[in-house]
């Protein structure tokens, strides 16, 4: 019986001793932008991907979201052709704003915010 | 005849698992029988206390037993058995109580007696503790006083302690210090020689190479503080047995296969927590066994936030670890003993703040496989074989630092150390020889990963740490020890055989140009060590000793094969130097020993090292090469010098372990010095490469003094102890590592211990009393500081011990 409860309490233990969930939610955001531009951003594999936007509006805002984890690289670059128009790219972590930058009629540097997930 | 026997002698003898005098004993046996019956009379009728008595017997033969100590763990109280095996031993009336038998021969055995028993002649089975030789104890490292200064951490030390790693535990012993850079990690010290110098080992042999090339986890770092049962340290280059041996041993116990006549089950369970470095640690460990079998299985886990220094800024320290361990051994037969053990250890978040990066997660796995023979034949005392495997998988990065902000640097190492002994330990007349060999086989690889954040496309680089750099040492060995009643006389000798190789040593900078690149990397090294030595019992309180050794180590993999990292002390990043000669140690010890049970135990000793083939680091010139790490001023090669110097004492007392008061004192200091070096100077910001003479060695911790004081309340229930630790200014610093004066300091702390019963132990206590901010001299600085990383301030803590 001893026996039995030893090995039970120490399974338990064992468990118990599990490391909590470090998840978080990721959202880029850009927004700001009259024309065209493109978005280079890392996805939650890691992988730098890319895609054309082509917003109607400057008050669209064009969402990536994804789960990550603390550590996790955090990367979005953009750039646009059109002298007229701006840019506005924002990393939300969890919901709260981890970094932001804007530009307007730059064509020829990229917008770039980056980071890395916070350890908590 | 004078009725007077030293009882207290004798069982501090046995205690102390001395070998007794038996003929002194027999002298003694009527004065002894005369006394135990007056006393006990005496005691009976005076107190009205009742009586333990019965007989000892050898499990195996079934004679009498004479001479084993009895000790009564309620009040300290003891007696020894007669020539017959007869004692008998006064104790409270109605009051449970536990005994202990100690003998030099057998297994301790202890036993609980409840109020009927009293007064019962009791029969007392005791085993013959050659069937039952651990690893440790074959290793010889337990019962026979060595001719050099050996020290010993007891569990009583572990348990009470609030540490968290086994460096920092390591540094309260005499003429033993830690290299410090963060949370965890804290790389030994003895005698001023460190790293590959010494060798650290766990369980009688198996070694762990760590991952990081800053040595953020050396092997004390891969295991866990909790696990730890006893940790031997035999200092100087004379035990050969252990595998290489340069300057000393640091052997770590987490595990000994026990047997028991009939099956049973204990529980151990320890909590722990503290203020400031605030934390808590949990281990629960089962284990059983039977005549048969015998198995135990632990798990801990522990998690540790920053701390507040003396002047009350944070520093980053904090960790997180668990562990899991599991044994499971057989008596095979009467005499044949196989055990396995397995150790798998998670770190993560683990902080520190001197290194560029910190340490993101630890994966370890240590295997390992025993067989253990005893008595076999007329000649052999004992056969041995062990074979371990030790896997660490190391990651750490720089995402919590600023430097992240435009470059994340990832580093991923996966270093194993595999290997194996043999050892036939024989009887030789009076003496024992025991002959065997060792085999140790590591590999490392690893790279580390640089991508550009604030770059369009993330561009990224890959670059070698290590490139499946490869150790190879077999080595042979031989010791020789034979006591006598004047002299006991030791000699040991070992050769190794040593091969390394390794990929290309190339680094290239972020345009892919090639800035350093070795393709001669293969080595190989015939070694031989050999010491010598003699322990003088000038009377029966006092022994002189002496030894005489040279170990011989090849360069490990950071000395061979590093390629510019900034691994040292000083600001460079280091280059390998695969041909590399072997470093020598030629070292003398003397020393005194003196214990007598009514003044208790002294011990002085004095040691001087010559090194030939020092290893150290030179500069190289710029035009060269070029550092690649951000911040250092220069690169530095491995080279050897022709010799350097080392020496130093320990003296230690500890008070008679009868008293109910106990002293501690224990004082050490190290010197070492560079007759001739090359050294950078700078002279108003200018660097010059000047020739430095006597340049004191870097690294080495200054004079220090450790005093402690306890007494032993309610039957010794209630212990509480008061500490100083002392330690004196280092203004012998190296001046062609540019190294820091470092002030002294003191620091006060209070503990206690309660018994509360047998199954619950308290220990509480409070460290650095007074909340001074301090430093030790090896403690590195804070990177991108020029301040060092300060210790603690003031820390409450206790754990909760339980045994079931």
């Amino acid at each position: 019986m001893k026996t039995i409860a030893s090995l039970i309490f120490f399974l338990l233990f064992i468990f118990s001793a599990c490391t909590k969930n470090n998840q978080v939610s990721i959202n880029y955001q850009a927004t700001g932008a009259i024309s065209e531009y493109i978005l280079y951003y890392q996805d939650a594999d890691g992988v730098l991907q890319n895609v054309n936007v082509k917003p109607e509006s400057a008050q669209d805002v064009y969402n990536i979201k994804f789960k990550g984890a603390q550590g996790d690289i955090v990367y979005v670059s953009g750039r646009y052709s059109d002298p007229n128009t701006a840019l506005r790219i924002t990393i939300k972590i969890d919901g709260k704003i981890y970094k932001q930058a804007a530009n307007e009629g730059d064509t020829l540097t990229f917008l770039t915010v980056s980071g890395v997930v916070p350890y908590q | 005849m004078p009725l007077f026997i030293d009882l207290s002698k004798l069982k501090y003898d046995i205690y102390h698992k001395k070998m007794l005098n038996f003929e002194a004993i027999r002298a003694n046996m009527k004065r002894f029988i005369i006394i135990l019956i007056l006393t006990h009379f005496a005691l009976a009728g005076s107190f009205a206390q009742s009586v333990i008595s019965g007989k000892i017997f050898d499990a195996k033969t079934n004679e009498a037993v004479a001479s084993v100590g009895i000790v009564n763990a309620l009040d300290g109280s003891g007696t020894t058995s007669n020539k017959d095996g007869f004692f008998s031993i006064a104790v409270q009336p109605d009051q449970p109580v536990t005994l202990t038998f100690l003998h030099v021969g057998f297994h301790p055995f202890e036993k609980q007696f409840s109020p009927k028993d009293f007064n019962i002649g009791q029969r007392i089975i005791l085993k013959q503790k050659v069937e039952q030789l651990s690893e440790v104890e074959i290793m010889g490292v337990s019962t026979i006083d060595k001719a050099y200064r050996t020290e010993d951490v007891e569990i009583k030390t572990l348990e009470k302690s609030n540490l968290n790693d086994i460096g920092d535990l390591l540094r309260n012993v005499p003429n033993m210090s830690g290299v410090k850079k963060g949370a965890v990690g804290i790389d030994p010290v003895l005698r001023g020689f460190k790293y590959s110098q010494l060798n650290v080992q766990l369980n009688g042999g198996t070694r762990i190479e760590g991952g990081c090339p800053n040595r953020m986890d050396p092997a004390t770092a891969h295991v866990d503080l909790n696990d730890v049962k006893h940790i031997k340290i035999l200092k100087g280059p004379f035990a050969l047995k252990y595998g290489v041996n340069f300057a000393g041993v640091v052997d770590m116990t987490t595990y000994q296969p026990e047997f028991y006549e009939k099956y049973k089950t204990h529980v151990n369970v320890l909590l722990g927590g503290q203020t400031n470095h605030t934390g808590f640690k949990t281990k629960v460990g089962v284990s059983g066994a039977s005549r048969i079998v015998t198995y135990n299985m632990t798990g801990s886990w522990k998690k540790y936030g920053d701390y507040k220094d003396g002047n009350g800024d944070w520093v980053p320290a904090s960790l997180q670890h668990q562990t899991y361990t599991g044994n499971l051994g057989f008596r095979i037969s009467k005499k044949h003993i196989i055990y396995a053990s397995a150790d798998i250890s998670q770190g993560s978040n683990i902080d520190f703040p001197t290194l560029p990066m910190d340490e993101r997660k630890d994966d370890t796995k240590l295997y390992s496989l025993n067989y253990l023979a005893n008595n076999i034949g007329n000649s052999i005392n004992f056969i041995r074989f062990k074979a371990y495997y030790s896997d660490v998988n190391h990651e750490m990065d720089n995402k919590n630092r600023p430097f992240s902000d435009t470059m994340v640097a990832v580093s991923k190492i996966h270093a194993i150390n595999s290997g194996g002994k043999f050892g036939i330990n024989l009887k030789v007349g009076q003496a024992q020889l025991e002959v065997g060999g060792d085999y140790e086989n590591i590999t490392k690889d690893g790279t580390r990963l640089k991508t550009l954040i604030m770059q369009p496309m993330l561009p990224s680089k890959e670059e070698d740490l290590w490139n499946t750099a490869h150790i190879r040492n077999l080595g042979f060995f031989a010791e020789y020890h034979r006591p006598g009643q004047v002299i006991d006389w030791t000699a040991a000798a070992r050769f190794d055989v040593n091969n390394a190789t390794s990929g290309s040593l190339t680094r290239k900078n972020m345009a892919g140009d090639a800035v350093y690149s070795n393709d001669s990397t293969t080595s190989h090294y015939n070694n031989f060590s050999v010491s010598g030595g003699l322990s003088w019992h000038i009377s029966k309180s006092s022994d002189l000793f002496f030894s005489l050794g040279r170990g011989v180590r090849s360069p490990d993999m950071t000395e061979r094969f590093i390629i510019l990292l900034p691994v040292g002390y000083d600001p460079y990043d280091y280059i390998g130097n695969p041909q590399l000669k072997p470093e020598a140690n030629n070292e003398i010890d003397l020393g005194y020993r003196f214990r007598n049970p009514s003044a208790g135990n002294i011990e002085i000793s004095v040691f001087f090292s010559y090194v030939t083939n020092y290893i150290t680091g030179v500069l190289v010139p710029p035009s060269e090469i070029k550092p690649q790490t951000k911040g250092v001023l220069g690169v530095k090669r491995f080279i050897n010098i022709d010799k350097a110097f080392m020496t130093g004492f320990e003296i230690s007392y500890r008070t008679p372990a009868k008293f109910l008061w106990e002293i501690n004192f224990n004082a050490a200091y190290t010197m070492g010095w560079n007759p001739e070096v090359k050294g950078v100077i700078f002279v108003d910001g200018v660097a010059r490469v000047q020739v430095i003479k006597n340049d004191p060695l870097p690294e080495i911790p200054p004079f220090e003094t450790y005093i402690s004081f306890n007494y032993k309340l309610f039957k010794r229930k209630f212990v509480p102890a008061v500490s100083l630790r002392v330690a004196a200014a280092q203004n012998r610093v190296s001046e062609a590592y540019n190294e820091q004066a470092t002030p002294g300091f003191v620091t006060v702390s209070l503990d206690i211990k309660y018994q509360f019963n047998n199954f619950l132990k308290v220990y509480a206590g409070i460290k650095n009393l007074f909340d001074r901010p301090y430093y030790e001299h090896l403690n590195r600085n804070i990177i991108g500081a020029k301040y060092p990383l300060y210790e603690p301030g003031r820390i409450f803590y206790a754990n909760l011990i339980f045994n079931f």
